[in-house]
Formats: structure tokens, C-alpha cells, sequence
């Protein structure tokens, strides 16, 4: 010990009579500084409870909790951070990363309470005196440690893509794919959304972690059709995605086709099949109808060693998938890729029969120990405006399915299309590449009730139909297919003004001042499908129908006969994605009936 | 500060050259000639402030980064020179004979980051950890959530929910 260190106690004692450098103050406040890092606020009903900020938090202080009053819902967890101020370190990035904004820090920092247990809490549910500070931390505007910009996917240009049938949508690269996985934040909002309920973070994980065979796996777990999918889903789960909130959301349908497109179909046995065991089992289970959801049902009851058959009335298999889709948007390679994999599971299928004429679904009943009916709707409907019986006026389902199956249609040079939804997208932008081949040039017009802002189709289904120079004119509600010496020159339409009541029923309404003509040689109808139920007509009695003609099925899909499941468009949806989820739990429930029958 | 850059340039090879404001000169170069040009800085061109020294951990580029920023009280601009030094030989020259309270700086690097300045006085002194057991906190590779779940308990009573199951329990038990 130094003689300073004995002194220096004593030389303190020469300040004794100074003023003090800091002021004792117990009147004023003492704010932190404007951008000071105090207690958490949220905005809760701009919070969707994704977890990010639990995630990033190091400390581990904040868990996701369930709040009354929050519900869960498409998009929100119904979950909120709850904050444990004995970890907090205040560093703020849980506010720099969250999805929405909705966190941030207020410059509040002084609280004393005896009581341990208040210093964790809810903020913005547990109610603070700093709630209202317009100070304190917020997200930086000049750095980010999200990413809102999707990376592009290359396409054919338009003038290209217009000519012909080949797809245009030319898929994601490695650095792409890879760049676009990284802007996932993991959150999973989207898995409740989907209705697969597909593991989506944990493929766009794989894809991160260069592990395709693993994708593929995740993705077989609960849809067995991901190269169709990865094309031409309906991506639900792009709706609610995180980052959408503040950019544009993951690209989550073409990432699942990047995993798909990168295994080869010669791998997919070894990668879907390593350390499977099957143990068959001696029933046997019918499916009529090769759609989306007949093929998933066969796949996941194959898995369970059933035996399957499928009946299938058209020369292929895919239903809707093959015969309703442009192969612009779904080749059939892709379709082929998905549907071989499953038949070469042991499913078996029958092309070209007719349940209810080549074979009755008694007979069905009586080979099977059980059915799966995912039939479809592939009955067009009509407008029945005068002139709708003419010859020259065309379902599209029926077009669509007779350029599939690769006859000639006819084609005119001036078309319009009643319809403002995907299959009006669909038979207008066929009949576009169509007219380019035979006429060199593209002159087709689609026209709906509904005005351009709540059009059915897929946004994307619009625009890319504009690039390609079609005329999508909506608002307008069809009143007359004129003909003049037998032969179609066009259709009436007037001002359509609201398509749906107050209460959201179908209930349109017109100004008749409002007029115009759309000149045309032919008119396809595109407003929407029937399904076509002849062939339970013997059984129908035994059934029950909803008051809008729907069959009654329980949860599993399982009608008033116990031996018969029905599912996919006729049940829920339209969409592949619907019939793949349905056909999915359909074939759960079919096991769970055999097994106790 | 185009004149001070001129005479620099002729006197060094620096590179990533970068005016980031009009008072502010940034700068790159190799790590045998920082302490040489910060004398010549600071004995010479009037330099005289050594404002603060800091680093960064670029871990995918196995290197750091150490950031000497200078001020020259006259003029009023700063300059900051950049020398990225090997991570896997995290050595640097000290220049605590230049600045004094370099060591302070040069000590908390030591600290946080692992880079050991030789001679400086009191560099392998805590400076504000005690008692630390694991790699330098500031590196990246160190797992700062692990180090906190692993030492210091959570408060009894804490749960957390998973996002996706707690949608599955409330939106689709039955399914998936």
C-alpha cells in the first residue's frame, strides 16, 4: 500500500465545503433523451404476435403469450411479447426487427416497485404510463434487418410467351432461391393459413441449407403434388406473410418449385422411400377421379398399405390440374413428374371409365371397402342470356379440356370472354396464343360483373393477360349475345354496379343507361362450374345435401354412407391446394373407418 | 482536405479511399504502416487527437477490422484509417507511446474482441468482465443467447408459446 492510497481518503474531505457537481432534484423530471431506448410499447392491434422479436432477442427476455381479446386468425398468432425486464438489456432489436412496426421503445426508464414480478409484462396490454410517449426507440428509416424486396422471377417477355404454350415462368436459380429463402423470418404465420398446412419455414429452411432432399421430404409430408403446386397454387399463405406487412412477401409458391425442380423424378423413390417400412394391409380402397384430391388421398392411403385403385374417366390422369389449366402456366411434364411418382407408390389407375356408366357405384361398394369421390366441377355454367344456346357460344371448361387433350377448337378472330376469374384468365389468354397462331394477331376481350378491384382472378392473372394483349374490360354485367342471320356478332352489357348485397349475397345490380357492345364472332361462358352428380344418383336418397346442393360430409370428409368420402372441389375450394389438404385428411379418416370396421 | 489527401497519397499506399463527409476522410492501409503514418499524422500534419479506436469482427472474411479515428483541432477534420488485421493472428501494434489513453482503447479491444496490442500497459487487465470463462463476447461466433440461457436461470413462471402450434391448437387441432 502506497502512502497515496492512506492519504487520498482524507484529501476527498478538502471538497467538503464546495458545491456539489450533481444536484439533488426530486421536483423536475429528468426525460431520457429523445431516441433514449426506455420500456417497450405495442401497438397491439398492429402486432401479429410473429415472434421475431423473440427470436432475436439474446437475452431470452420476452416470451409469446396468448391475450384476451386478441384472436387468433389468418395472420395473426393472437400471441404478444411479454417482456422480462430482469434479462432486458434495452438493446432495441427487437423493435429493428420487427415485422410491422408495431414494438418500439419508449424513452421512459425509471420505475421503482419492491415487487420483482411487475417488472415483467405485456406491453400495450398491461397498461403504462409511458404508452403515450411519442419518444423513445424507434425502427431506424435507414437500415433494416428485414428484407422487403422479393427477388424477381424471370419470365418470357411478353411478346414471346403470347405464341406460344410453353411456360413462361422460368423458375428460381440456386443465388436466387437462396436469397429469397434468407428474407424468411421463420414466424410460420403462414403454415395456419395454407390449407395443406404445409411446413413452409422449414422447407424455405432446407433451401437455405442447400438440403433439397430434405425439402422434398418436409413437403411430401403433407402434399405429395409440389412441382403442380409450386406452379400454380393459389399461395393463400403469400397473403399473410410477415414481411408482406412492410414489402412484398416471400415467394413462397415458387420456392416449394425450386425444391421439386431441383430433385430429379430417377431420385425421388430413394429420397422419399429411405428407411420407409409399409406394412400392407388387406383392404382395399376405390377412387374416382385422379384430381388433386383423389391423388392425395391415394398417396397417403397407399402409405398406410392400402390398396388403391383409381378410375379415371379422361385418357389421363390430373383432372382439373391437366384438363383446366393452360400448359403456359402448369406443362405437362411437371404434372406427369408429380402423378408418376405416386402411381409408382403401387396406386393403381384405370383411364377412360365412367363411374355411374361403365361401372355403377354399387358395384364400387360392393368390391372396395371403402370410397374416395373427389370428382370436380367440371360442368360449365351458363349466363342464360338470349343468344347463350347458340353454337358459337362455348364453356370454358369444355375448351379448356379439348385443347388439353390436344383437339382443334374452333377459333375466331374476335372473342369475348363472360368472366372475371382464373378459368376466365385461363380460356382468354388460350384463345390469345390460339388467335396469334391461326390470325397473327391477338383479339380477345374479357369482360366480368365484378369491377377490376374485386375480380376473382389472381391479380398476376390480369396483368400478365394485358401483356399479352388481351382486353380485360370488367364492370360489366352481360345482357344479350346478339345474332344477326344466324351467326354471333357480339354481346350487350351494361353497367354493372354492385355485384353482392349487404348482406354478401349474390344479388347484382345494373344501370341499364350504362350501355355497350362488345363485337364478337364467338363468346365463351366462364362464370364459374357445376359438378355433375349423376353418377350417385342411386344412392342418393342415402345422402345428404346442403341447402346449395352440397354433399354433407363430417370432418373427415366422410358422408351420410360411412363407406363413402367425398372431397375436392365438390366439397371445398376450388383450388388444387384445397383438394390436395381434403384428399389428405379424407384418407385419414378412411383409416380410422377401417380400422374399426 | 483534398491537400491533406494529396500529401498522404504520395507519402502512402492507402486504398478505399472514401470522403464520407466534408469533414471526414476515410481510408484504408496495410497493418505494418498504421503506427508510421499515425506518427506522421499527428507529429507532422496536426493530427494531434486520437478521438477513439474500435473494431469489427468480419468473421466471414476471417478478419477484423480496427478503425483509428483522428482530429485535427486546427482545421477541424477528422480522418479515419482502417486496417484489417488476420483473425486468426489477432496481433496489433500498440500505440500507446503515441496516445496515452490508446491503452484504455487498445485494453477494452483486448477485452471484448481477443486482438492483443504487446507492450501496452495493463492490456490483459479486466475491463469490465470479471471472471470471463468463454471466447471474447464481441466476436461473432460467440453465442451470446447460449451464454445467457446457460447462465442465468429464468424466472420461475415464464412460458412461451410456439407460434405455429398454438395456431394448430386453436385453428386446426383435428388436421395437419
Amino acid at each position: 500500500m502506497s502512502i497515496k492510497d492512506v492519504l487520498s481518503p482524507f484529501l476527498a474531505w478538502k471538497k467538503v465545503f464546495k458545491d456539489p457537481v450533481t444536484v439533488k432534484d426530486p421536483f423536475n423530471d429528468r426525460p431520457g433523451a429523445p431516441r433514449y431506448r426506455g420500456f417497450h410499447k405495442n401497438e397491439l392491434d398492429k402486432c401479429i404476435g410473429c415472434g421475431a422479436c423473440e427470436e432475436i432477442c439474446q437475452n431470452a427476455a420476452i416470451d409469446m403469450v396468448p391475450v384476451e381479446g386478441i384472436e387468433t386468425k389468418d395472420g395473426d398468432s393472437g400471441l404478444r411479447p411479454m417482456v422480462d425486464y430482469g434479462r432486458c438489456c434495452w438493446c432495441a432489436l427487437c423493435v429493428d426487427v420487427c415485422s410491422t412496426n408495431s414494438l418500439t421503445l419508449s424513452n421512459e426508464y425509471t420505475w421503482i416497485d419492491s415487487d420483482p414480478d411487475v417488472f415483467r409484462f405485456i406491453p400495450g396490454y398491461d397498461k403504462k404510463e409511458w404508452d403515450n410517449n411519442e419518444l423513445g426507440w424507434t425502427k431506424p428509416k435507414n437500415y433494416d434487418l428485414n428484407n422487403y424486396d422479393r427477388v424477381d422471377m424471370a419470365e418470357l417477355h411478353p411478346e414471346e410467351r403470347d405464341k406460344s404454350f410453353i411456360e413462361f415462368v422460368k423458375g428460381y436459380s440456386k443465388e436466387q432461391a437462396e436469397a429469397e429463402a434468407d428474407r424468411c423470418i421463420d414466424c410460420g404465420l403462414c403454415t395456419a393459413t395454407c390449407p395443406a398446412h404445409m411446413a413452409i419455414p422449414e422447407y424455405i429452411k432446407a433451401i437455405r441449407n442447400d438440403d433439397m432432399e430434405e425439402g422434398l421430404r418436409i413437403m411430401y409430408e403433407t402434399n405429395p403434388l409440389p412441382e403442380i403446386c409450386g406452379r400454380i397454387c393459389t399461395h393463400r399463405c403469400e397473403t399473410v406473410c410477415a414481411i408482406g406487412h412492410k414489402g412484398e412477401p416471400l415467394s413462397i409458391r415458387w420456392l416449394k418449385r425450386y425444391i421439386a425442380d431441383q430433385v430429379p423424378e430417377s431420385k425421388y423413390k430413394e429420397v422419399l422411400e429411405r428407411g420407409l417400412e409399409i406394412t400392407p394391409k388387406s383392404k382395399k380402397v376405390a377412387i374416382i377421379g385422379s384430381g388433386p384430391s383423389g391423388l392425395s388421398a391415394a398417396y397417403y392411403l397407399s402409405r398406410m398399405g392400402y390398396a388403391i385403385k383409381i378410375f379415371e374417366a379422361l385418357p389421363a390422369a390430373g383432372g382439373m390440374m391437366r384438363y383446366g389449366i393452360p400448359e403456359y402456366r402448369l406443362p405437362y411434364d411437371q404434372i406427369d413428374k408429380d402423378i408418376n411418382y405416386i402411381l409408382s407408390c403401387g396406386v393403381e389407375i384405370e383411364y377412360n371409365v365412367r363411374i355411374g356408366k361403365d361401372i355403377t357405384i354399387e358395384q364400387l361398394e360392393q368390391d372396395y371397402d371403402a370410397v374416395f369421390s373427389g370428382t370436380g366441377l367440371h360442368l360449365g355454367r351458363s349466363t342464360r342470356i338470349p343468344g347463350s344456346e347458340h353454337e358459337n357460344v362455348y364453356f370454358a371448361t369444355d375448351l379448356l379440356r379439348e385443347i388439353s387433350l390436344g383437339n382443334e377448337i374452333r377459333v375466331d378472330k374476335k372473342v369475348v370472354v363472360i368472366g372475371g376469374g382464373n378459368v376466365a384468365m385461363d380460356i382468354t389468354r388460350s384463345l390469345a396464343r390460339l388467335q396469334n397462331k391461326k390470325y397473327g394477331k391477338v383479339d380477345v376481350t374479357a369482360t366480368s360483373l365484378e369491377t377490376e378491384d374485386i375480380m376473382p382472378a389472381d391479380r398476376e392473372e390480369v396483368v400478365e393477360a394485358r401483356e399479352e394483349k388481351c382486353i380485360i374490360d370488367p364492370g360489366w354485367g352481360p345482357k344479350e349475345i346478339v345474332i344477326e342471320n344466324g351467326k354471333v356478332t357480339g354481346l350487350n352489357v351494361v353497367k354493372c354496379l354492385s355485384v353482392f348485397d349487404e348482406e354478401g349475397r349474390f344479388s347484382p345490380k345494373f344501370d341499364e343507361a350504362q350501355k355497350k357492345f362488345f363485337p364478337a364472332d364467338m363468346v365463351v361462358e366462364s362464370i364459374g362450374q357445376g359438378m355433375d352428380l349423376s353418377y350417385l344418383e342411386s344412392i342418393k336418397d342415402k345422402l345428404e345435401f346442403s341447402d346449395r346442393g352440397r354433399i354433407v360430409v363430417n370432418e373427415k370428409y366422410q358422408s351420410s354412407l360411412p363407406w363413402l368420402f367425398v372431397g375436392g372441389d365438390i366439397i371445398k375450394g376450388p383450388d388444387v391446394i384445397n383438394g390436395i389438404a381434403n384428399g389428405h385428411t379424407a384418407a385419414k379418416g378412411i383409416d380410422e373407418y377401417l380400422s374399426s370396421k | 482536405m483534398n491537400e491533406i489527401l494529396e500529401k498522404i497519397k504520395s507519402k502512402y499506399e492507402i486504398t478505399d479511399v472514401l470522403q464520407k463527409r466534408d469533414d471526414l476522410l476515410f481510408f484504408s492501409i496495410g497493418k505494418k504502416l498504421l503506427v508510421d503514418i499515425l506518427n506522421y499524422l499527428k507529429e507532422l500534419e496536426g493530427f494531434t487527437h486520437l478521438i477513439m479506436l474500435s473494431s469489427v469482427d468480419w468473421l466471414e472474411e476471417n478478419k477484423f477490422q480496427l478503425t483509428y479515428i483522428l482530429n485535427h483541432p486546427v482545421n477541424k477534420y477528422d480522418i479515419a484509417i482502417r486496417v484489417d488485421i488476420d483473425r486468426d493472428n489477432p496481433v496489433m501494434d500498440s500505440i500507446h507511446h503515441l496516445w496515452i489513453h490508446a491503452q484504455t482503447d487498445q485494453r477494452e479491444i483486448k477485452e471484448l474482441f481477443g486482438i492483443d496490442f504487446p507492450g501496452s500497459p495493463g492490456v490483459n487487465d479486466d475491463f469490465v468482465l470479471e471472471d470471463w470463462d468463454d471466447i471474447p463476447p464481441m466476436r461473432r461466433d460467440f453465442d451470446t443467447l447460449k451464454y445467457a440461457t446457460d447462465n442465468f436461470f429464468p424466472r420461475e413462471g415464464r412460458k412461451s408459446y410456439d407460434t405455429k402450434e398454438y395456431m394448430k391448437s386453436k385453428l386446426y387441432p383435428d388436421q395437419g
